[in-house]
């Protein structure tokens, strides 16, 4: 009878598993099947965190185009090196057009100092939908605020002026040096880690001039629009005369852009598609009104135009880049190399294993403690003269360069640590803060490795209810409903909380990504 | 004046409605839970709901989004207290007094104390944007980065007293916490560096994961080597809670680090941390029990959560008065302003007064209702400390490796966390505190980029030849020097 059972059961389990191969069989011929773009939600990638300018033109180009196009739009957050890492996660999905790349000009001066053209040929530029022309901002109470005055000043006493605004290397600064040329004048540009802080400083006095977007001045009487880089005065800003009425041609296209991309190779069809939903919401009224009373222009510009753009636009920043340090030449010198190559990286690595097993031969060994804090004083020594070395192959500028702080740093840490190098032989006696069963800590360690590592293939709910089960049943916790329905609960908690309203986007890991 | 009164009733007035009532109770309990997930910060919580309030009135929307900004502010230390995990950088100092009386078996103490010292310093720093915040917005903007250079110093010259008997040690892990800072692309040259070409340290280390690894996971790890986890945090028995007296014996430190945090606030950038950091070092220093502090001092808790929440009310003055963002989440309030269609700074007081006074009575309304949810909430998350540690250890591992994942949705960030975990577990093992490497983490980048940017305006000389920064050097000099001279003495 047993025997019968077994076998049935057998056969029972062979069926189930002939069954979940097939219904898999169906579900991998099933993506390949589906009907016109598109039939999931879009989303829509934004480089920078939420509320600055580039994710509110997301979120109202997504609430205006579901009105045209039955389909859920997501705006992703994915902020971090100036797009890269949005760019990233663009470039590294399928070119199905199911990620668009919200972007703007300032990408570009990022893409070039980082990546050269590799990163601007990855992505076809679909289309750009607005543009702002760059303004000088001063300060509408001090004696400098007219911009005649200001230019007439800086040929007198030049490189004195102090220009405030964001970040160096990006569009705003590229863009007063621009007009530094075109003047033949010299001043300083002192970056700011936002556009507000800049501001801040403009009204503290602080500095001469502020480059940005007009929309900037609005809001407080004390800013003054001095110039704008259009070809015609603007309609919000009636008041402030061009570039080119002052006198000054060749500035008149100083342009903050900002558009959408997809990845190079998306079939034409769903290029198609995009184009034409791009049209209904550049006319669409709201998107109208919406933009124009900040005075931003709309535009519809399609591909092959804004891909002319965004290549022009690469070449001026890469002179601009180059000339002014932030895009660095082949390293001088055999220390400068050394530092330089990729070779660096590896020793560096090498290193740093040597140190970790070195300190997992610690726990080994009978003089655990002096050595454990040897070990420690070794690895803070180590970091600091790999960061040193490495410190040699940045560009010197003529004020304080972009080393200067980070020697500052390790010529602190150096001394400091020899003294307690010192004081730790001086001083034998002193207890270290252990207990006695570092095995559960290696064994912990160990499995979150494994969890890191099985979450990017089962996904993050899996992987996450083996850990917590497994955890809970390695440190003594037998009561295996309730091992059940804590690991399940947290996953519950996780999925509702973090994935459904939160959009945090978790692994769903490689093998169910590539089922459905 | 008689304006200002008038605009005040009239925003409470609206306030006091159904609808903004509900509105704020709904802002703090989505506040407190961002605030007390570790990996979920006050700016995120903000930012998230910014779609959400598109439909809404601009008022209400803006109310929404600064009760939630308060609630994190506060439910950063919830965690923090009960399980080692600050929520919120801020929250770290409340870590150095909350955790050990969990410890000790009292949490109800440390969380008592934290949301009455929230509240109260919440307040102080409302009132003092509502009355002062022209002639503190002047004051501000004359702020020369060579003054911020000067705080960022001031800042780190608290190392000093929190190391203690190991300031070589804590020196060393400020250090550190410096120099890792310094990993990304530079703010002033744009140049790139110590990134070995690898595209997900072009930001550097990201502040929460660091902060989850250092405190919640080493924390674990070396109770893990302990070995002895088959007890509760705290037992399940009758919790202690702060009595009137207790509130009243802390009256000085509240509203001390109240005003402290309020004027710290109010520089854009420097904020709550630097602001806690401060008042924990100065309430230690004029404290009768010096030695109580990083052992369970109810003092050390109040200075921490007294100075963190009263810089919510210095960090909107910038914001109102000027249209300038004092803290990622008053940048993200901007933006909700933009969405709808108005434009932050002075001329908003005189074209929307009703937006602005319904703002900042929804602050005091605010404050009030975190009090009531909170003192009722305290009863529940206390019970976060009778979970058996076999239950707890594996699911504080799977709140930070979600929250060191959802700062910036990068899987980088997570290995970072545990790195930064065992990492952390081994200085701890050799008696390095590790506060001081968030310390550095946190103020690196105002140091190294006000250090550059004040002498590319005004040359090497301009630290001294200003009187306000030489003033802040010389503070910062006295504050570095004094623990080191009584170190010394003890030896």
């Amino acid at each position: 009878m047993a025997k019968i059972f077994a076998e049935k059961r057998v056969k029972i389990t062979l069926k189930g598993i002939g069954l979940i191969l097939i219904l898999l069989g169906i579900l991998a011929i099933v993506p390949s099947a589906h009907g016109a773009f598109p039939d999931k939600p879009i989303k829509i990638v934004v480089y920078t965190g939420p509320g600055g300018l580039i994710d509110i033109s997301a979120r109202k180009f997504a609430g205006i185009a579901s009105k045209y196009v039955d389909v859920n739009f997501v705006v992703e957050n994915k902020p971090g090196a100036g797009g890269i890492v949005a760019l990233k996660k663009v470039i590294q999905a399928p070119a199905d057009g199911y990620n668009l790349y919200a972007c703007t000009k300032s990408n570009i001066a990022k893409f070039v100092q980082v990546g050269g053209s590799d990163y601007i040929d990855a992505l076809s530029w679909t289309a750009m939908l607005m543009a702002d022309p760059e303004c000088i901002i001063t300060h509408g109470t001090q004696d400098l605020h007219q911009w005649p005055d200001i230019v007439a000043n800086a040929l007198q006493n030049p490189g004195e002026q102090n220009w405030v605004g964001p970040a160096a290397g990006g569009l705003d600064h590229v863009t007063a040096l621009k007009i530094w040329d075109a003047y033949g004048m010299e001043a300083k540009w002192i970056p700011f880690k936002s556009g507000g802080k800049a501001l801040a400083a403009l009204l503290g006095e602080q500095g001469v001039a502020y480059v940005g977007n007009p929309r900037d001045a609005l809001g407080n009487g004390d800013l003054y629009i001095a110039a704008v880089s259009s070809a015609e005065r603007l309609p919000a800003f009636p008041d402030v005369p061009t570039f080119t009425e002052l006198g000054m041609s060749g500035l008149e296209n100083e342009y903050m852009w900002r558009g959408f991309a997809l990845k190079k190779g998306t079939p034409p069809e769903v290029v198609k598609w995009y184009d034409a939903l791009f049209k209904q919401v550049t006319a669409d009224p709201d998107w109208i009104s919406f933009w124009s009373k900040g005075g931003i222009d709309i535009k519809y510009v399609a591909e092959e135009a804004f891909t002319a753009q965004v290549y022009e636009d690469a070449k001026v920043f890469e002179y601009y880049l180059r000339k002014s340090n932030i895009i660095q030449d082949e390293a001088v010198g055999f220390l400068a190399k050394i530092a330089s190559g990729s070779s660096f990286s590896i020793l560096s690595l090498i290193l740093v294993m040597i140190w970790l097993s070195a300190s997992y031969g610690v726990f080994k060994s009978s003089h655990k403690a002096i050595v454990g804090r040897v070990m420690i004083i070794g690895f803070f020594l180590l970091v600091s003269i790999l960061f040193l070395v490495q410190s040699l192959n940045f560009p010197s500028s003529s004020d304080v360069g972009p080393a200067a702080v980070p020697r500052l740093w390790i010529f602190a840490l150096i001394p400091l640590n020899l003294l307690l190098l010192y004081r730790t032989f001086r001083n034998e006696a002193e207890v270290s803060d252990s207990g006695p069963r570092v095995d559960i800590v290696f064994n912990f360690i160990g499995f979150l490795v494994v969890y890191l590592i099985l979450m990017q293939v089962l996904g993050y709910f899996l992987s996450t209810f083996g850990f917590v089960a497994v955890g809970l049943y390695y440190l003594g916790y037998r009561k295996w409903k309730n091992i059940l329905i804590i690991s399940g609960s947290w996953i519950l908690f996780s999925y509702i909380i973090f994935y459904k309203t939160l959009y945090v986007p978790l692994p769903l890991g490689s093998i169910f990504e590539s089922l459905f | 004046m008689v304006d200002l009164f008038g605009n005040l009733v009239d925003g409470l007035t609206f306030v006091m409605g159904v609808i903004p009532i509900l509105t704020i109770t709904l802002g703090v309990i989505m506040g407190i839970v961002a605030g007390a997930t570790p990996g979920l910060s006050p700016s995120m919580g903000v930012a998230l709901l910014v779609p959400f309030t598109y439909a809404m009135s601009p008022t209400l929307a803006l109310i929404l989004l600064v009760a939630i900004y308060i609630a994190a502010n506060y439910g950063g230390s919830i965690t923090a207290v009960t399980i080692n995990a600050p929520g919120t950088p801020s929250s770290v100092v409340t870590a150095f007094d909350g955790y050990p009386l969990t410890k000790k078996g009292k949490p109800g103490l440390a969380l008592g104390v934290s949301l009455v010292a929230s509240t109260v310093g919440g307040i102080i720093g409302t009132l003092i944007l509502i009355f002062f915040s022209g002639p503190l917005a002047k004051f501000a903007l004359k702020f020369h980065p060579a003054e911020y250079f000067a705080l960022a110093i001031f800042g780190l010259t608290t190392v000093a007293s929190l190391g203690g008997k190991n300031w070589n040690k804590a020196f060393i892990a400020a250090m550190f916490g410096l120099l890792l800072n310094t990993v990304g692309i530079d703010p002033i040259s744009g140049v790139s560096r110590f990134t070995f070409g690898l595209s997900f340290l072009y930001d550097g280390f990201a502040l929460i994961p660091a902060l989850i690894g250092l405190f919640a996971l080493s924390e674990i790890f070396k109770q893990l080597e302990g070995g002895d986890f088959s007890t509760q945090a705290a037992s399940t028995e009758k919790q202690e809670w702060p009595t009137a007296s207790t509130y009243w014996k802390l009256k000085n430190t509240i509203m001390r680090s109240s005003f402290m945090g309020t004027i710290i606030g109010i520089f854009p950038g420097a904020g709550a941390t630097i602001a806690a950091f401060i008042s924990y070092d100065v309430a230690k220093r004029v404290s009768k029990h010096p030695e109580d502090f990083g052992k369970g001092s109810l003092e050390g808790v109040a200075a921490a959560e007294g100075a963190n929440s009263s810089s919510v009310g210095g960090a909107l003055i910038p914001l109102l008065t000027l249209g300038i963002p004092g803290s990622a989440s008053t940048a993200v309030l901007i933006g909700a302003l933009m969405i709808h269609d108005l434009t932050p700074g002075p001329q908003l007081f005189l074209s929307n007064p009703d937006i602005i006074y319904g703002l900042l009575a929804s602050l005091l309304i605010a404050n009030i209702i975190l009090l009531v949810l909170g003192f009722f909430g305290a009863r529940l998350w206390i019970k976060v400390t009778t979970i058996p540690k076999t239950v707890l250890f594996p699911l504080i591992f799977a709140v930070s490796i979600i929250g060191s994942f959802a700062v910036r949705n990068s899987f980088f960030d997570v290995a970072a966390c545990l790195a930064f975990g065992i990492f952390g577990w081994l200085l701890r093992r050799y008696n390095y505190p590790v506060a001081p490497i968030i310390l550095g983490m946190v103020l690196g980048n105002i140091a190294e980029t006000n250090f550059i940017r004040a002498i590319m305006m005004g040359g090497w000389t301009v630290f001294f030849t200003r009187p306000l920064s030489l003033g802040m050097l010389v503070v910062a000099a006295a504050s570095f020097a004094v623990p080191l001279i009584q170190a010394r003495k003890q030896q």
